[in-house]
């Protein structure tokens, strides 16, 4: 087992003439919160685009447990270990809560579950159980989630990653537009869930990036300007003018 | 406890069954009265209600609007036609037709599912038109004429033999047949899989980072609905004695629409409602005037804009509460 | 073997490509309404066959009291305007914000087509009815028999896309509706209308498919359903152009009615269809955008 659960070599893509990714490199290391700071439009979502293969990269290396997976399909990525989470809540807004986790959770089910009854699944809905339970949406099991408030939504997107047991979550900006209140708690949650499973996340909230990180990556203009300790890079004088001096 | 969705499906059930009892009401009633006229017509709606059945599972639980369902009903009805006219076995026309279905269904699914959204519906229209001017135009089918002069035969239902000249026999078969089909299609819609496809049509982006191929899942719900379109036209020669290519034609297809539509979309009983209030309908306002399509096209356009779940939509919730205070208390 | 060629030309190839050329005019007639209505408001209108009998009816009745062809040339898409114009106020409007409005329109448009077709057979009669050809006679061109209506379809039909392209990218007008097509959102912030915009597209394809009625009518006579038999080639010439693009339009138009007419000449006629549809498969699978980009897209 190699010790970076997830590695990404000279990752590059261009729109255009715009060089959204530039020759980007690094591996985090096993249950550990990575996170990705830097100014809008530095590439942030792009990189995550790249590497959970909703975007193909024009050159470079995606590894999963030492594994190229580069240019494979979400889906392969998927079962490779890699899940999601979207800046932009992306659920299925007409189904109820459970039923979203539900979905996300059928993959752990036996193939021959595909065609048994859902009430059968018992593993998935065991799953659901929990996910509902951890993320304090319990109540809200039956509710469509169109019917849920912001932050409520902006947890579900987390948890809805999180229910097919991934080995790498990417959380994108988890808590966008949350409510300082909602915030801490996601934050807390987050901190929760890195005892199993490894955790690469994108964050705005500087504090929240300080307290909540074992590693930070600064991107700026497509490329990696530094990385290491929440520390170190605090110290960094080169983020302190691309970065903070903006602040 | 059982989901929402499972719960609405349950409510689709109950009206299904409600369904049967009144068939069977008819079908005795038809069966006392001697009357072959309204039996046969109450049979092709049944018939027709299987290729709205299909519709449904494309439009209401998959997402994609076919506007070429007729191809697979009329491959259904031509591929039943030949076989009997060769040999009349119920089981063989079934099972030639079944594979037919898959074989075809596979290759037009290829086709249709390279796009989506109007691309779909627009190639899946033209893959049936392309076929049916083929059908139209070929000699050993009949071309205009169609196939004319199938057989009777005697349905082998292990037990007892029906005969599909029998009005009231033929009826029930065809009732047991198409309600199979609603079981089957059912069932599917409420196994993983089945969710799969509500959640492509519910938003189909976030499927892919599921660790599903979204491709794969919409063929599969597409060859599905081919076999039983397919398996419904096949029951036509048997109750009419001929098939001819008008069953390819667009008209066809958009019936098939406008049935679901006006029944309800994603609830499967209301294809069967809509397929059976659809030809009473047009057996009524037929016999004033011979404009019945201004009719339904005003109906169809009134569903469309005031009743976008159409009938079911006002009735299955109705069921559905029903349903669960019987379940709370 | 010179002369054989030249004979083959002359007496197989050429009047197969005019007949060819004259069908593709009509494609492209009907098709211009099509593409510029999914272009703007990316509504596939099912209708269009219908709007485009209903010029042919329009002119087929005003004839009958008299007025001479030439004012209906004009007249007829006057008329067509308010229709269209309503239409889309009315009917297209009322589910345009729904969430799946491609499948809402399409069904809507697909009814209202169903009413109007049998409002036709209604009004008018199932039969086919074929009015005058207004300019009789015939020229040579090339050795080729051509009647002259048919070379004023060729020309006309012609400076009928000069007149929309020049509409649509030369004007204010059409400036606005780019922008619109391009983002409504933004549009309606720089102050353009956007709701009457889209009415006002909506009108202006369909006042084409009148347009394309009155022209046709004396080559194709007029009965009701006579807007499918050009619907399904309309549909596949506006997905192989490139939906909402006008020279889209026009090249598929052209190539692919002359693929149908020459191929026609050495396999049976009824393999003609399945062959132009298998272009499109093909230009699907590997170019989903078609020939050009979309109107107001690049």
């Amino acid at each position: 087992m190699s010790a970076s659960v997830l590695e990404v070599r000279d990752l590059s893509v261009h729109f255009g003439g715009l060089r959204a990714v530039d020759n980007v490199s690094f591996a985090i290391a096993r249950h550990r919160i990575t996170t990705v700071i830097g100014p809008n439009g530095a590439g942030k979502s792009t990189l995550f685009n790249l590497i959970s293969g909703a975007v193909r990269p024009r050159a470079g290396q995606v590894l999963i447990d030492g594994v190229d997976h580069t240019g494979e399909p979400p889906h392969r990525l998927q079962a490779a270990g890699l899940a999601r989470s979207f800046q932009i809540t992306n659920l299925f807004f007409e189904l109820s809560v459970a039923e979203n986790l539900r979905l996300a959770a059928q993959i752990l089910e036996p193939m021959a579950m595909a065609w048994r009854p859902v009430a059968a699944s018992r593993t998935a809905l065991a799953r659901v159980d929990e996910l509902l339970e951890r993320f304090g949406l319990t109540d809200k099991a039956p509710y469509p989630v169109g019917k849920l408030s912001h932050g409520e939504q902006r947890r579900l997107e987390v948890a809805v990653a999180l229910a097919c047991k991934p080995k790498v979550l990417l959380l994108d900006e988890p808590t966008q537009g949350m409510s300082h209140g909602d915030t801490e708690d996601t934050a807390k949650l987050i901190k929760s869930l890195s005892s199993d499973v490894t955790i690469l996340l994108i964050e705005h909230d500087i504090g929240l990036v300080m307290s909540l990180s074992d590693h930070v990556i600064v991107m700026h203009q497509g490329q990696k300007l530094a990385e290491g300790t929440p520390a170190e890079v605090r110290g960094n004088p080169a983020v302190q003018t691309a970065y903070f001096g903006h602040a | 406890m059982a989901d929402a969705l499972t719960r609405s499906m349950r409510a689709s059930h109950v009206l299904a069954a409600v369904l049967v009892v009144a068939s069977l009401g008819f079908a005795a009633f038809g069966a006392a009265s001697g009357d072959t006229f309204y039996l046969r017509l109450g049979t092709e709606a049944l018939i027709f209600a299987g290729l709205a059945l299909s519709v449904d599972i494309l439009l209401g639980y998959t997402g994609l609007l076919s506007l070429g369902q007729a191809l697979y009903f009329g491959l259904g009805a031509y591929l039943s036609a030949l076989v009997l006219m060769v040999t009349p076995s119920f089981w063989a026309a079934m099972g030639a037709t079944a594979i037919g279905a898959v074989v075809v269904g596979t290759i037009g699914g290829f086709i249709a599912n390279r796009v989506r959204g109007v691309y779909f519906a627009l190639i899946t229209f033209g893959m049936a038109q392309v076929i049916a001017k083929v059908v139209y135009n070929t000699r050993a089918l009949g071309a205009s004429d169609g196939l004319i002069g199938v057989p009777v035969i005697d349905i082998n239902l292990g037990l007892f033999k029906i005969s599909s000249a029998s009005p009231v026999g033929f009826f029930l078969v065809v009732l047991t047949f198409i309600i199979i089909l609603y079981a089957l299609a059912a069932y599917l819609l409420d196994t993983p899989f089945g969710r799969l496809l509500i959640a492509l049509r519910a938003n189909e982006r976030r499927v892919p980072f599921l660790g599903y191929r979204t491709v794969t899942a919409r063929l599969a719900a597409y060859v599905i609905a081919a076999v039983i379109a397919a398996l419904s036209g096949a029951l036509y020669p048997m109750l009419r004695g001929f098939v001819s290519p008008e069953l390819l034609f667009f008209a066809t297809s958009g019936n098939a629409v406008i049935t679901v539509v006006t029944g309800g979309v994603g609830t499967l009983v209301g294809a069967l409602y809509g397929s059976i209030l659809l030809t009473l309908f047009k057996s009524v306002v037929g016999s004033y005037t011979e404009h019945h399509l201004i009719v339904i096209g005003l109906l169809f356009m009134g569903a469309v804009i005031f009743l976008p779940r159409g009938l079911m939509g006002i009735v299955r919730p109705v069921i559905e509460r029903r349903l669960n205070r019987g379940a709370k208390s | 073997m010179m002369t054989a060629a030249i004979e083959y030309f002359q007496f197989v190839l050429a009047p197969q490509i005019l007949i060819g050329l004259v069908l593709g005019v009509a494609v492209i007639l009907v098709a211009l309404g099509l593409t510029i209505i999914f272009g703007l408001l990316d509504v596939i209108n099912m209708s269009h066959g219908e709007f485009y009998a209903l010029g042919a009816f329009i002119a087929l009745a005003l004839a009958s009291v008299g007025l001479p062809f030439w004012l209906l040339l004009l007249l007829v898409p006057l008329i067509m305007l308010p229709v269209g114009y309503i239409v889309e106020r009315g009917l297209i409007q009322r589910v345009f914000h729904s969430g799946e409005r491609h499948v809402t329109t399409l069904l809507l448009t697909f009814g209202l087509g169903l009413v109007m077709e049998d409002a036709f057979r209604l009004v008018f009669g199932p039969n086919p009815q074929k009015p005058p050809v207004p300019i009789a006679g015939a020229i040579d061109v090339f050795g080729v028999f051509l009647p002259l209506y048919r070379l004023f379809l060729i020309l006309g039909g012609a400076a009928v896309v000069a007149l929309v392209a020049l509409v649509v990218y030369r004007t204010r007008l059409g400036a606005m509706v780019r922008a619109a097509a391009f983002d409504r959102h933004m549009a309606a912030s720089l102050g353009v209308p956007v709701q009457h915009v889209y009415a006002g597209a909506f009108a202006f394809g369909v006042a084409l498919a009148g347009l394309a009625g009155v022209m046709l009518a004396p080559i194709y006579s007029v009965f009701p359903t006579m807007g499918r038999d050009f619907i399904l080639m309309a549909f596949t010439v506006v997905i192989v152009g490139g939906m909402g693009s006008i020279a889209g339009v026009v090249v598929a138009g052209l190539l692919l009615t002359q693929v149908q007419a020459i191929s026609s000449l050495y396999i049976s006629p009824v393999w003609s269809d399945p062959i132009v549809f298998g272009i499109m498969v093909i230009m699907l699978m590997v170019r989903p955008q078609g020939l050009f980009g979309r109107l107001g897209h690049g």
